[in-house]
């Protein structure tokens, strides 16, 4: 019974943008979820090609103090084994 | 710990997953490891819940009464089905984004976008690129410790089960709950006191805790190590 109820809701919300608070607002976290993943590998990638934190910070549209508070000192490596 | 999984637990792990996921839930947890245990079928650990009158529908449905008590979250959309609502394909993110820079990175960035010393600037409290939060981590770490106890080399779906018994009784430390872990726990649609409602499903469908434990550690001795 539940799988049918999900479903229902599932091909609402899919077929349309939802205006529904629940749904909009669920998503708008999971879109900013997705950010901050995309934002941090970025980030990290420009640094490893040796971008400056004001070139980063340009280009993110913010100052490079806040670029260096967020991810200054917490480098993890893209995809290579330490 | 994770690799000391045979193939089987894998199996039985996807399938507690795809449980999740069937349901409409955006998290793992203890409970849908049982049902992943009796949709496998085909292990000494599903026989032994259907020895006890527990079939893999009728849990399905106890999981549905407990989610109309509050007892676990209620069917909601999985990210994918939210982020399609703003027109986004998860998958085609994901895809690219692991080929782009390596699942090793997006790993990381994970772990930095959701749990790192952020100081809160930008920190969120789950990311849809790697799938739903797994919340039955101290399942496997039991199941773990428990193939120690009894001298068996990898863990298969019945010391899997047994984690799930071992998770209910061991009492949580205090570090399990801080305020990153409340929030995941808000965030996927879970109460703040959950602790896995594996015994509110088990018993509800009528085992008895601890006579399963016993049949289930008289069977995992007598399995070939």
């Amino acid at each position: 019974m539940n799988e049918t109820v999900h479903g229902e809701v599932t091909a609402v919300a899919a077929a349309t943008g939802s205006k529904d608070p629940e749904v909009a607002l669920a998503a708008v976290a999971a879109l900013r979820g997705l950010v901050e993943v995309l934002e941090a590998l970025n980030v990290e990638n420009a640094r490893a090609e040796g971008w400056s934190w004001e070139a980063i910070a340009t280009r993110l549209g913010v100052t490079k103090q806040a670029v260096h508070k967020k991810y200054a000192g917490r480098r993890f490596r893209l995809g290579r084994s330490r | 710990m994770i690799d000391r999984l045979t193939d089987h637990a894998r199996r039985v792990l996807d399938l507690t997953e795809a449980e999740a996921s069937r349901f409409g839930h955006r998290y793992v947890g203890p409970e849908h490891v049982v049902l992943g245990v009796l949709r496998d079928g085909a292990n000494g650990a599903a026989e032994l819940l259907r020895a006890r009158g527990m079939e893999l529908e009728a849990a399905r449905a106890e999981l549905g009464r407990l989610a109309e008590r509050g007892v676990v979250a209620r069917p909601a959309l999985s990210d994918a089905e939210l982020l399609g609502t703003l027109g986004i394909n998860l998958e085609a993110v994901r895809q690219r984004t692991q080929r782009t820079f390596g699942s090793q990175a997006v790993a990381q960035a994970t772990r930095e976008a959701t749990r790192a010393r952020r100081r809160g600037v930008g920190r969120v409290a789950w990311t849809p690129l790697c799938g739903p939060p797994f919340l039955a981590k101290r399942v496997v770490g039991l199941a773990h410790r428990q193939a120690g106890v009894v001298g068996s080399a990898g863990i298969g779906p019945e010391l899997l089960l047994l984690g799930v018994l071992d998770d209910i009784t061991e009492p949580w430390p205090r570090c399990m709950s801080n305020r990153w872990r409340r929030n995941l726990l808000a965030y996927v649609g879970l109460p703040a006191d959950y602790r896995g409602a594996a015994r509110a499903l088990l018993e509800a469908s009528g085992v008895d805790l601890a006579e399963l434990r016993g049949a289930l550690v008289a069977q995992v001795g007598e399995a070939p190590r």
